[in-house]
């Protein structure tokens, strides 16, 4: 038995794929399962939403809608706000939900519907509203909502996509892509939800009055979008379309329709009892 | 900020230290390649082995345990490529070719020990691989591997 | 090639040896391995996924180690040893090893 000093391959121990190669191919099969991942709990959290029963969800949060409107000093309109409210649920038979209306003490002409089925008005939309037919939208808008359920959508949405995007890119360490691609997101799919709000108070309304009159002019108090946030590229980080889109679209949608957009407006209760009701 | 920029930044310059520790990296790694090889040759003629009996004819006049180790670590682009291959499964190259580094480096650290003794062969060798700091980094993943490499060495009568 | 885990293969004897030859690889398990091996240890028993990809990678470490044999022109690794070793959280080394040796 002797010994012949040979050197075995040197190269057997080691694989011979690029690490560039490599890493690019992993990179893009992360990217990919990331986003099988997210549309995935997407659509998981909104088939979780549509088998949530509105009577739980009044459980759950109910809480929140106690410490979300605090009601201020009773509103002159506050009642036929209520009525308006109630008369145009009624136009939507299958309506779970026990609709409330809450006002709140806020300058800025606002309205809000939160989970469990309370809607909140601000005491600045009561006092600037012209036309009963005004306030019908926005109160129809809230309703919209709620018939989409898209407060919820947005939280189950919101949970998901923060799960699915940290998983994928906190490896990486970078936390700022997660946050702002879900922001993003969560803002595109809030402008679907408003339109989709929109089209389905203007039914209400035309359901209500005969016409769609009036429904528009709510948009005219809003802050301006566009002299706040620029142009359309920024529109994008703008939770609602820009006023002058959603009034357009709201025109389109109601002609797609054939509702009549003249008709007779609806004059609510003056502010001040000894004033004559505000007419436009 | 603006958010495109923080985007730009929290991916590009991980990206920017990615390209530049794989260039590092495998330049440091090619050249130890290359160390290896030629001390592999230089050192070739001395016999080392797993057996444990003495080959017949040898005339042993000592011996004695020797060891050499070898600790190394990822550099952040393998480590990078690594914490990818844990999701999908698969050959981890990158650790692939620092192990194989290690294990070189410790063999031949042991026989140039023991050639330096005065010893001629190692048989009986043995070679273990240990994780070593494995909380090193908060997500557990390794600072770093150990390859120690051990043997009886063979003081040779001729 | 013939293998052993013993001084000699059996029945044969050593004409000539060339040194320690090694093979390895370092595998990684995938996360849909990690989560049925999770349920899988509530219940205890065999993990069937661990077992294939730990055997798998030890047939191509031992090939690697056959392929260092082939090429210093050897016919047989005698005193083969085998070691696993965790390497990180989720990967782990398949090493094998022995002395190249040829036999008649």
């Amino acid at each position: 038995m002797s010994f012949d000093p040979r050197l075995p391959r040197d190269d057997v121990n080691v694989s011979k794929t690029h690490p560039l190669a490599e890493a690019w191919w992993l990179v893009v099969g992360a990217a990919a399962a990331g986003l099988v991942l997210t549309v995935v709990a997407l659509a998981l959290s909104d088939a979780a939403v549509r088998w949530l029963p509105p009577s739980l969800e009044a459980r759950l949060f109910g809480g929140l809608v106690e410490a979300g409107a605090a009601e201020p000093p009773d509103h002159a309109r506050a009642a036929a706000a209520r009525d308006v409210l109630a008369r145009l649920s009624s136009h939507w038979p299958e309506n779970p939900y026990e609709l409330q209306l809450s006002v709140l003490d806020s300058d800025t002409p606002n309205a809000f519907a939160l989970p469990g089925g309370s809607v909140v008005v601000t005491r600045g939309l009561l006092d600037q509203a012209e036309s009963e037919n005004e306030l019908a939208f926005v109160l129809g808008h809230e309703i919209g909502h709620f018939a989409g359920r898209h407060h919820l959508q947005a939280i189950g949405r919101a949970l998901a996509l923060s799960l699915t995007l940290s998983a994928v890119f906190g490896s990486v360490g970078a936390d700022a892509v997660p946050r702002l691609t879900s922001d993003l997101a969560s803002k595109g799919y809030a402008r679907r939800q408003e339109r989709a709000a929109d089209r389905f108070g203007l039914g209400l309304v035309e359901r209500e009055y005969g016409h769609v009159a009036g429904a528009d002019r709510f948009f005219a108090r809003l802050p301006d979008a566009k002299a706040r946030f620029g142009d359309r590229a920024v529109a994008w980080f703008v939770t609602h379309p820009v006023t002058e889109q959603r009034i357009a679209a709201l025109h389109r949608f109601a002609q797609e329709r054939g509702w009549r957009e003249s008709g007779p407006l609806t004059p609510l209760a003056p502010l001040d009892p000894r004033a004559p009701a505000a007419v436009p | 900020m603006d958010p495109w920029v923080e985007i730009g930044l929290q991916l590009g310059v991980p990206l920017l230290v990615l390209l530049a520790t794989y260039g590092i990296g495998s330049a440091v790694e090619r050249r130890h390649f290359r160390l290896l090889r030629m001390r592999e040759i230089r050192s070739r003629s001395m016999p080392v082995a797993t057996i444990l009996e003495v080959p017949p004819g040898w005339e042993v006049t000592g011996s004695a345990l020797v060891t050499g180790s070898c600790v190394v670590s990822l550099d952040y682009f393998k480590r990078f490529v690594a914490g990818l291959r844990l999701l999908f499964g698969g050959r981890l190259a990158s650790y692939e070719t620092l192990l194989d580094r290690a294990r070189r480096e410790a063999l031949l650290r042991m026989k140039e020990r023991a050639h330096e003794a005065g010893y001629r062969a190692i048989i009986g060798v043995r070679l273990e691989t240990s994780q070593i700091a494995p909380n090193g980094r908060r997500d557990g993943r390794t600072a770093g591997v150990e390859v120690l490499a051990s043997g009886t060495a063979l003081r040779l009568g001729r | 090639m013939l293998l052993s885990t013993t001084e000699t293969v059996p029945g044969k004897t050593i004409r000539e040896f060339y040194g320690v030859v090694t093979g390895s690889t370092v595998r990684a398990k995938h996360i849909g391995k990690d989560i049925m091996a999770g349920l899988k240890n509530i219940v205890g028993g065999e993990l069937k996924g661990y077992t294939e990809l730990l055997q798998e990678a030890r047939q191509e470490a031992l090939e690697r180690m056959v392929a260092q044999a082939q090429s210093v022109g050897a016919n047989a690794v005698v005193n083969v040893r085998f070691s696993t070793s965790n390497i990180t959280q989720g990967a782990a080394e398949l090493f094998a090893y022995g002395t190249a040796v040829r036999v008649e």
